[in-house]
């Protein structure tokens, strides 16, 4: 077992890998950024160092630094956490050749999947559904339609060198795919320099589901069954649950096979998740595999009774799994909300600033993964993401419930938060039909305002501060002045006596 | 007392006037009136029990703004009212009432004058400096309720203007 672990990330996961580490009795190391010296995660773990200016480039990117740190400290491990460098291969073959244990996948297998095209190749190879697609359309129309027809329209034209919708066509009527390919050609040309297209099968209405899969290193791998990450905005999950209702058995036996097939086919150590579309009738088709922890592990982790970090630092030490998949059933139902300092009225732009007030919820299958604190300055460098709540609960309809009490609880003052936005997501009725697919914000919640039906009752709540705070302060108008005493801030409760 | 917040577009105009102790009466927009017994748990945290209906309210002062937590959702209030030290000031409701506690120095201004936008209105003197009091528009002074050397509390209004053109 190791003895300290080097966590190479910050916010929440930082904090969750920290508390992880203290459970198994190994010492942790934090990294931090200029921006970050007052930051959780930095009080969380036993130790922290700090590894360069606020750019993430400059510190939570910089391999150099990492390493450095990991030397100085006498780390024998580092975990990566999500995002930053935890897919990136060459970080992983780093850490290993400086003689130090990196927790998860093998560089070879990042690489492996870190290529979205050779990634589909390899496991289409090994017999795992990918979105029908065309890598090289022919440049002649007549060519261009008869192949467009033979994969079946709607049809998604992407760049190749590209990215974030530059390029990208969605083409329903096949009149318009020579125009469209036209464009989007010149698109790509403009923003990349590229102009090289290809074309997928587009699905209307999708689901995003995943399946979390788990391996060791003496060829035993389980799966931990599917979560479905539909609701989703600019591109990316913010109410992730498990298991999916839409998935029954059968679909989730052919869903579970395929995620296995496609990690054994790089030969995946660690914990793992397989993205998967799924389409209206069923159909599933490979996305891409995810090599790391993933954001919403809270959901797996809840249903299926495991600490995935903890199970991640057991097979990075070369420990063999101690179940096989039939030790493991799932068991009830359970949902995460992502809460970010963003704005939901203004396109979900995000909104750094100083949290003031911070209560998180509590109460029986209720859990906070929180990366802040009150009094804490959200910086302005990273991901606005603050904290991940989730909820279980025997079954959906009770875990839907839990969760909107739960978010009814959370309060974060000075920042503006997506919650607000989030109970109304978890109270629509096709969220509580289990009606989700990737564009059912843009669908549902295209103007997002909160209904604002109780600022009558907030004005007066302002004013009577007002009147009280200025009297407290002036001593003025026989109004008592304020002094926090333990006996008021117990709440309602009378000592036999009337209040004064 | 009177108070105007702005929710968003809306102004909310509340008259807040102590009944007793710990107790107001509370009118909204000139039509709603409210019984209210308050009490500041924290400084973060209001018990009121409104028309006989008790509610806990956590909320925070950001600067000119107040943010009122309510159900999951947050509110933000503005005050319609601000002022600078000596200089510029802001001012946005006809009813001009003084933002904090404080004396007024100097009355600039008589009923009945016209004022342009921007003219200074009165000097109040409150946390040792000094605020000039300006019209935010082309107004008339329809009323003054105060006069130099006197001491004013945070909220009482001080002049009442009647615009030419509405503020935007």
């Amino acid at each position: 077992m190791f003895s300290k672990i080097l966590i190479a990330n910050r916010g929440e996961i930082a904090v969750r890998i920290a508390r992880a580490c203290r459970e198994m009795g190994i010492a942790s190391v934090a990294i931090y950024s200029e921006a970050d010296r007052t930051a959780p995660h930095v009080r969380a773990a036993d130790e922290a160092v700090e590894v360069g200016p606020p750019p993430s480039r400059e510190s939570y990117l910089n391999i150099e630094a990492i390493l450095a740190a990991a030397r100085t400290t006498g780390a024998d491990a580092i975990h990566p956490g999500y995002g930053f460098l935890a897919e990136n291969a060459p970080f992983a073959a780093a850490v290993h050749n400086g003689g130090l244990t990196f927790i998860g996948p093998s560089a070879k297998a990042i690489a492996a999947m870190g290529d979205k095209t050779e990634a589909r190749a390899l496991v289409a190879a090994a017999g795992v559904p990918v979105l029908p697609a065309l890598h090289n359309p022919p440049a002649d129309p007549a060519g261009l339609a008869a192949s467009a027809q033979r994969l079946g329209f709607p049809l998604l034209i992407k760049a190749a060198a590209g990215g974030g919708g530059k390029g990208m066509r969605v083409v329903r009527d096949p009149d318009e795919l020579p125009d469209a390919f036209a464009a989007a050609g010149r698109e790509a040309e403009a923003a990349f320099g590229d102009g090289r297209l290809f074309i997928e099968r587009y699905l209307e209405r999708p689901r995003h589901i995943e399946v979390q899969v788990l391996a060791d290193a003496h060829d035993h791998i389980v799966h931990l069954g599917e979560r479905e990450c539909s609701v989703q905005r600019r591109h990316q999950k913010i109410v992730e649950e498990s298991p999916s209702p839409i998935v029954g058995p059968a679909l989730r036996e052919r869903l579970t096979a395929a995620a296995i097939v496609a990690a054994r086919s790089v030969g995946y150590t660690n914990a793992g998740t397989v993205e998967f579309l799924v389409s209206p009738e069923g159909e599933f088709y490979f996305l891409e595999m995810n090599t790391r922890l993933q954001v919403e592990h809270p959901v797996t982790e809840w249903v299926w009774g495991l600490d995935l970090v903890h199970e991640q630092v057991r097979v990075a030490t070369g420990e063999p799994l101690r179940f096989r998949q039939d030790d493991l059933r799932p068991r009830g139902h359970a949902i995460e909300c992502r809460v970010y300092a963003e704005d939901p009225a203004e396109n979900f732009l995000p909104r750094p600033g100083r949290i003031v007030l911070l209560q998180e919820p509590q109460g029986p299958g209720v859990r906070v993964d929180s990366g802040i604190r009150a009094d804490y300055e959200v910086p302005v460098h990273y991901d606005p993401m603050l904290a991940k709540l989730s909820v279980w609960d025997v079954d959906r309809d009770a875990a839907r419930r839990r969760m909107i009490t739960a978010l009814r609880e959370y309060l974060v003052l000075g920042v503006t938060t997506s919650l607000p936005f989030l109970i109304d997501v978890l109270q629509h009725p096709a969220f509580a039909a289990g009606d989700t697919h990737t564009h059912f914000i843009e669908e549902h919640f295209p103007r997002w305002r909160h209904d604002g039906s109780q600022c009558e009752l907030a004005a007066i709540a302002a004013a009577l501060h007002t009147v009280l705070a200025a009297a407290a302060t002036t001593g003025s108008a026989g109004v008592r002045a304020f002094a926090p005493t333990p006996w008021q801030t117990l709440g309602a409760w009378r000592l036999g006596q009337r209040e004064p | 007392m009177h108070l105007t917040y702005r929710h968003r577009d809306r102004p909310i105009v509340l008259d807040v006037n102590r009944t007793g102790d710990a107790r107001f009466s509370v009118t909204v927009d000139g039509h709603t009136a409210h019984e209210v017994r308050a009490q500041m748990l924290d400084p973060s945290t209001l018990h009121l029990v409104i028309d006989g209906q008790a509610r806990t309210i956590r909320l925070v002062r950001i600067g000119q703004s107040y943010h009122v937590a309510i159900d999951g959702s947050v509110y933000v209030l503005t005050r319609e009212a601000g002022v600078t030290a000596a200089g510029a000031g802001v001012l946005a409701a006809p009813q001009i009432f003084a933002p904090m506690p404080g004396k007024v120095l100097k009355v600039l201004v008589d009923e009945g004058q016209e004022v342009q936008a921007g003219d200074g209105l009165l000097i109040l003197e409150a946390m040792k400096m000094e605020n000039r009091i300006v019209a935010e528009a082309p107004a008339v002074v329809r009323k003054l309720h105060v006069s130099e050397g006197q001491m004013v509390d945070g909220g009482e209004v001080m002049v009442e203007l009647e615009y030419q053109t509405a503020p935007s």
